[in-house]
């Protein structure tokens, strides 16, 4: 398998008859068939370099590459060749950049790795699994930068809870003063808008749960269309939801809390707004 | 010897409020007429309309019926931009609770209807710090609403409501929230009021108020029941 | 008096009413502020900077392979030096050079004489020193045209070679991996330290002029380049130049600032819709908390309201007074947003920069005097406008039924 390399393509005209010499197949990726309008069947001249498009192809089919999400903003076109043609045209017999392994089952990709790497020098082997982790560098970014996003979100949220907390309590507070003048215990006055703040932040957690639903299909909604592809970009496991879901209950609660303390640790006569 | 007019007239005043689905007849008909520098005291027990017969005439509540003339205009002609510049040019009014705002000084606090009135920032210092000294509170100028005591801001907002020099002060259970002794503060300070030739018009539950009153008028159940001259 | 108690003063007193809940209102306002910040320096960070970059040395147009972008494939332009000679004397151009791109090798000695020797992987950069615009020397001397024994070197190049000034090193190409043998190998002398306009962070590059990186790099034929970069002459049209050169080589791919710009923002174009997204949420929560928390003051007040409404005070001054406290809280809110923002956007920013293969000179959040202020007016917008239901509301505020609730 050779790496895509730069190749031109250009189509010719579809009247003029085809010359003797044997045609190369190739087949087209599909955005790049929709892009210059091809289709099975039409003949375009391949070469290493514009001016040297003498290699006739016809197509012979339309592939659906793998959704590949190193590869989806750059757009690219591709075609795919039989390896000999492709060595041909690039005038490098027997040479190719990259060629995979496929392991029998039960042996492992690391000790494959390491067997190989000690057979020769002049290449070395790699686990899919590390190239991956390599190449998604980029998407680590994008993660981290997420996250970083993610947390200055929450800070956000917990100032405003707690303000919002604050007021709601405050309102509340000639009410608080009358239940402790008729006897009623701080620890049931605290517990009691603790409670409220939890069941808040529950339904809140609730309804961001759907929320969240929603603007993760608006998204991959949004982007399949934009790119062309079938990848996904947002995706809501269970794991997210109980994170999201245990967060917002502590940052509820934890208002609730805060807000609590300082309504009942203040003298009933000042709530009534009499001390 | 020509009386000048009355300086209030409200005739046949009724009010009703809508309360879970019933009409509540808070004045029944009242009628009143306070002359130019007299202390009218209205009484009466809870309920019995006293607050409401005085935020009518004060251009604050409409009635249901009846017409109140006011300086000589009658109020129910008047839009709310125009009640509104009434209340602050020729009114003066003093409320159980102050409501006096607690970001801003005393002084502040007395300048603020006359800021409203257009009163340029010198006078109006100089007018506030005069009603400060009349209230004995020049001393407390600087400080602000919350750092003052309830006889020291009910007596701030007297001179609150005296900044634009009204013809009338109408005051709702000013001694309401005070005790005894700030009470008799304010007591004092109304007689002064009135000895300086300003018309006072005052519902209290206080007796000590009705008494220096030179008129007490009884409400009962929305009506004006008896009306009794105070012998000088 | 009169502005001091519906203008901005006002509004800056009323926040010493609650001192704990406007203290949390102007953090929550801060944060909304600096993510609005933020994502509008996002919005236009990547083009500005990307522009900046790509003008460092003042080339306006680039010249690559039909189809591709700048050192984005192996593609090439083959005879190279007809092309550039073309463009030379095409009007409207004062400067044309060629670049070429190629991955070259180096020995590096085992530390201590301990171990074996290692090859390492180095970016060569082909040049035209007399038409260069992808580096800046900061340290020697910078090539002639004709030095064929001269190189540059980046400073993460020097210090994996242990080569100063002076140092002769030697590059490799066309390299056999199967048998670690390079096809050929030149001695360069270092002449000078410089700056690699487009490398990434700690990118071992090093430079030579054109006809010995094409010797060192693996493809044929030799008269090969990467990229051709084109100055415009001072009262050229750079657009119209652009046009020309299209028409005249319509086997390259021309591309002005303009359009490079354009190719980055859409492969980045996720990052300019989050910044929408994100900023038009940032908004979306300053109103709320601005509009919530005046509606609950408004509230708490209506007695007060409604005795200065009694005492004669106007509706408009009771409006004017709500939404200065709105302001109030917004422009003391946003002030420390500002600051916060260019804080986080550093932060990211680090974040952002770290991508593989970026330029160390790019920048996402790019702070410029516009962007400040464009962020700055559109809160102070939203925090007046956040402030209008409330005031509303306050302004409606029952005199009579409110005084009377308040006796009870």
């Amino acid at each position: 398998m050779i790496s895509a390399l730069y190749l031109t393509l250009a189509l010719t005209q579809a009247s003029a008859p085809a010359p003797d010499p044997p045609l190369t197949e190739i087949a087209v990726e599909r955005t790049t068939a929709e892009h210059l309008h091809l289709a099975v069947g039409d003949t375009v001249r391949l070469g290493a370099s514009p001016d040297s498009l003498h290699r006739l192809a016809v197509i012979t089919a339309i592939y659906e590459p793998k959704p590949d999400p190193a590869e989806i903003s750059r757009r690219a076109l591709g075609i795919r060749l039989h390896l000999p043609d492709l060595a041909d045209l690039l005038g490098a017999a027997d040479r190719v950049d990259r060629f995979g392994v496929g392991l029998v089952p039960g042996v492992s990709a690391d000790s494959a790795v390491r067997v190989l790497n000690r057979l020769a020098f002049g290449f070395r082997a790699h686990s899919s699994a590390a190239i991956a982790s390599e190449s998604s560098q980029t998407f680590k970014v994008v993660s981290r930068f997420h996250r970083a996003i993610a947390v200055i979100t929450i800070v956000a949220s917990a100032v405003f809870l707690l303000c919002i907390m604050l007021l709601k309590v405050e309102e509340r507070r000639l009410d608080a003063a009358m239940m402790r003048f008729v006897g009623v215990r701080r620890r049931t006055i605290f517990g009691a808008v603790v409670l409220e703040a939890a069941l808040i932040a529950a339904l809140g957690s609730a309804l961001g749960a759907g929320l969240a639903f929603l603007a993760g299909a608006a998204t991959n909604a949004y982007y399949r269309r934009f790119f062309d592809t079938e990848l996904t970009f947002s995706l809501i496991t269970p794991r997210i939801v109980l994170f999201s879901v245990c967060l917002s209950l502590l940052l509820g609660i934890a208002a609730g809390a805060v807000a609590a303390w300082r309504l009942v640790r203040t003298p009933p006569v000042v709530l009534w707004g009499r001390g | 010897m020509n009386q000048p007019p009355p300086i209030l007239v409200a005739r046949d005043l009724r009010k009703d409020y809508p309360m879970n689905g019933e009409a509540v007849h808070a004045l029944r008909g009242a009628s009143l007429t306070v002359q130019p520098g007299e202390y009218v005291a209205i009484v009466g027990p809870s309920g019995s309309g006293k607050s409401t017969l005085l935020h009518i005439v004060g251009g604050i509540d409409p009635p249901t019926g009846g017409s109140v003339d006011l300086l000589g205009t009658r109020l129910q002609t008047l839009d709310d931009r125009e009640l509104t510049r009434l209340r602050l040019t020729r009114l003066g009014f003093v409320f159980q609770r102050f409501h006096l705002l607690p970001v801003l000084t005393a002084r502040e606090n007395v300048e603020l209807p006359m800021a409203e009135a257009g009163v340029k920032g010198p006078q109006r210092r100089a007018r506030a710090r005069e009603l400060l000294e009349y209230v004995g509170l020049a001393h407390r100028e600087d400080h602000r609403a919350t750092q003052l005591s309830g006889g020291e801001m009910q007596r701030v907002a007297i001179a609150r409501a005296l900044a634009n020099r009204p013809a009338v002060l109408l005051a709702d259970e000013p001694t309401g929230e005070l005790d005894a002794a700030t009470g008799r503060e304010v007591l004092d300070l109304f007689r002064r009021l009135n000895r300086d030739g300003t018309t006072l018009l005052v519902v209290t539950h206080d007796e000590r108020l009705a008494e220096q009153a030179d008129r007490v008028v009884h409400m009962l159940d929305g009506r004006i029941v008896s009306e009794k001259t105070t012998p000088r | 008096m009169g502005q001091g108690v519906t203008g901005l003063g006002w509004g800056l007193k009323s926040l010493g009413r609650h001192p704990l809940r406007s203290g949390l209102s102007l953090a929550g306002i801060a944060v909304a502020s600096a993510m609005l910040l933020d994502m509008v320096m996002l919005s236009g960070g990547i083009e500005q900077s990307f522009s900046e970059l790509l003008l460092a040395r003042g080339y306006q147009i680039r010249l690559t392979p039909k189809g591709t972008l700048p050192f984005d494939t192996e593609a090439s332009i083959v005879d190279v030096s007809q092309v550039v000679a073309r463009i030379r004397g095409e009007p409207g151009v004062e400067r044309a050079g060629a670049v070429l791109g190629t991955s070259i090798y180096a020995g590096v000695r085992s530390p201590h004489g301990k171990g074996a020797d290692s090859l390492v992987t180095l970016f060569g950069y082909g040049i035209q020193p007399e038409a260069q615009g992808i580096y800046q020397v900061i340290a020697g001397a910078d090539l002639s045209p004709g030095d064929t024994l001269g190189v540059l070197v980046s400073q993460p190049a020097a210090a994996l070679l242990g080569a100063t000034l002076g140092d002769t090193v030697t590059l490799l190409g066309r390299l056999d991996p199967q048998i670690a043998d390079a096809g050929v190998g030149r001695r360069l002398v270092v002449r000078g330290t410089a700056r690699w306009i487009y490398d990434y962070r700690g990118q071992p590059s090093v430079g030579a002029v054109l006809p010995v990186m094409q010797q060192l790099s693996r493809r044929a034929p030799a008269d090969h380049a990467s990229l051709l970069m084109v100055k415009a002459a001072e009262h050229a049209e750079v657009e119209d130049l652009a046009t020309r050169l299209r028409a005249r080589f319509p086997r390259l791919e021309v591309n002005s600032v303009a359009d490079l710009v354009v190719q980055a923002k859409r492969r980045l174009v996720y990052f300019t819709q989050l910044s929408y997204v994100l900023g038009g949420m940032s908004l979306v929560v300053a109103v709320l908390l601005v509009g919530t928390l005046l509606t609950i003051a408004v509230n708490e007040r209506l007695g007060e309201i409604a005795t200065l409404r009694a005492i004669g005070v106007s509706r408009g001054t009771i409006v004017r007074q709500v939404l200065a406290e709105g302001v109030a809280l917004t422009v003391v809110g946003a002030a420390a947003g500002i600051v916060l923002g260019l804080l986080t956007a550093e932060y990211l920013d680090a974040i952002l920069t770290s991508f593989p293969g970026l330029p160390a000179a790019f920048s996402f959040f790019v702070p410029r005097a516009g962007t400040l202020s464009l962020a700055a007016m559109v809160l102070l917008l939203t925090g007046s406008l956040a402030g209008l239901y409330p005031a509303w509301l306050a302004s409606r505020a029952p005199i009579a039924s409110t005084l009377r609730a308040e006796a009870t």
